[in-house]
């Protein structure tokens, strides 16, 4: 779909592991993502697919492995590995952008100023460029019209689409879409992949969790299959045909 | 037998014990917010921190306010060897009791935001501190704003304690006005009333700040209050959106 740099990859995930007490819900997760490339990630619930996708940016940090995005290294590192000098969680999510589930917009403010408030405080932007800015970005999400509502007088594909622009206004070098559809109406699921597929053709660098499989099918360069804290299965386009784990094959046809 | 007419007569003077208890209730609410925030942020961090804010809190909960002003007028002032003025010690002894309540109102107030819009924050990558005063707090003030108007009223009534320390407030001047006209009954009527109608109205400036702070705006007051930001946007829609 894209052109991306094969060269090095701008996320790579080494051995990353996640307990939460007792409960391990990553296993050891390896992963290599390049610039320009669109990567699903799927599977069960409980898979442990969002917790890949929020240790990305560090909102989940890693029990142990290496995490290293555009070429800084963060994380506890991979055990019996020298650890490197490492980058502060602030700067990771400087450079990385990321769309959750429940589009957690802040309720208090209009959806212009849910735009400018993080480019204020992230890019230290003047309060007018700011708004300029922001304004372009709901534009380019097609909610210019709604720039002064706020997120209650939104529909939930709105607010979703207010959620991409605000990520997007900060240029990241990665958007992260944690299940961006499972919150909607389905009525409404069209126009935020629609969106979706406008941002992926710009050339954005982006990993979807999603159990949108045909939506998958379209934008998945790299698609990756998860069950119990592990990659089952990997593989490129036409995965969904031609995956070879039972596991991957089953999961598919129950959710087609 | 009742003379009414002494309310009127007297007047100016019952309303100024009004204003004289507004005053020190204005001055402790401003320091009880800010103490209350603050003991608010320690009880929800980690230990021993909270449990700093744990032991004031229900220390302070419990202590009657006539015996907080007693204890700062009479007791507190000789340990510092300070002279309050009755005016300080009744704003230090409220401040000290509703920061204690006020601590309560903001922790359940912080506790109510949903914890993605904290992610959200952290995950664009602002620090901590903008998230806390640019998302959390303003939503939780809103939160907020009811109870700590509740309890704006339950300082005014307190300030009728401080009588014991000859503070110049509702109960001390009917108490004066009532020995030199033997008329209990009136002038006391007079003071509830007094009371009642003070509440009544610190609930109706609390109720417009309320709606003028709603999102989506609710009311005349907060579109007035929001009609330049509304404008500019406009603005903005029409020199991009053409």
């Amino acid at each position: 779909m894209s052109a991306t740099d094969r060269t090095a990859p701008i996320v790579e995930l080494r051995g990353i592991r996640k307990s939460f007490g007792e409960l391990e819900v990553l296993r050891g997760i390896d992963l290599e993502i390049f610039a320009g490339e669109h990567v699903v990630i799927f599977g069960p619930s409980g898979s442990g697919k969002s917790t890949v996708l929020r240790s990305i940016n560090l909102l989940e940090p890693p029990t142990s492995g290496s995490l290293k995005v555009a070429g800084v290294e963060y994380g506890p590192g991979v055990p019996g590995e020298k650890a490197g000098r490492r980058g502060k969680p602030l700067e990771l999510r400087r450079t990385v952008g990321m769309v959750f589930q429940q589009f957690n917009l802040f309720p208090h403010l209009t959806a212009l100023d849910n735009v400018a408030l993080p480019l204020r405080s992230v890019r230290g932007v003047r309060r007018a460029d700011a708004q300029v800015r922001s304004a372009e970005a709901l534009r380019r999400v097609g909610l210019l019209q709604r720039a002064a509502h706020y997120p209650q007088q939104l529909s939930g594909g709105q607010q979703q689409r207010v959620a991409i622009a605000r990520a997007l206004a900060l240029d990241p070098k990665v958007m992260l879409f944690d299940e961006p559809t499972s919150a909607l109406d389905p009525e409404l699921v069209g126009e935020v992949l629609k969106t979706m597929r406008e941002v992926a053709e710009t050339g954005m660098t982006m990993v979807v969790v999603t159990h949108e499989l045909s939506f998958a099918r379209e934008i998945g360069d790299l698609n990756v299959f998860m069950e119990d804290g592990v990659v089952v299965d990997s593989g490129p386009r036409g995965f969904f045909e031609e995956t070879t784990s039972p596991r991957a094959r089953e999961f598919i046809m129950a959710v087609r | 037998m009742y003379d009414w007419g002494l309310i009127w007569q007297h007047h100016g003077i019952l309303v100024n014990g009004l204003l004289v208890a507004f005053k020190v209730s204005l001055f402790a609410l401003v320091i009880s917010v800010v103490g209350g925030l603050a003991l608010a942020m320690m009880r929800m961090s980690r230990p021993p921190v909270s449990w700093i804010a744990v032991a004031y809190i229900n220390i302070f909960r419990g202590v009657p306010a006539l015996v907080s002003v007693i204890w700062v007028y009479f007791g507190v002032s000789l340990l510092l060897g300070v002279d309050f003025s009755v005016f300080e010690a009744g704003v230090i002894a409220l401040s000290l009791l509703y920061s204690a309540f006020m601590a309560e109102i903001f922790r359940s107030a912080l506790s109510a935001i949903p914890n993605g819009h904290r992610e959200a924050g952290h995950a664009l990558g602002m620090r901590p501190i903008r998230v806390f005063f640019s998302v959390i707090l303003p939503q939780a003030v809103k939160i907020a704003l009811p109870n700590i108007g509740s309890m704006f009223i339950g300082m005014l009534k307190d300030t009728s304690t401080f009588t014991v320390i000859g503070l110049l407030e509702v109960v001390r001047v009917t108490q004066n006005l009532v020995s030199q006209t033997f008329q209990p009954f009136v002038l006391y009527t007079a003071a509830a009333a007094i009371y009642v109608i003070a509440a009544f109205l610190i609930d109706l400036v609390f109720r417009l700040i309320e709606g003028a702070y709603a999102s989506p705006p609710r009311g005349a007051v907060s579109r007035l209050l929001r009609s330049r930001r509304q404008r500019r946007i406009q603005s903005l829609m029409a020199e991009l959106g053409s």
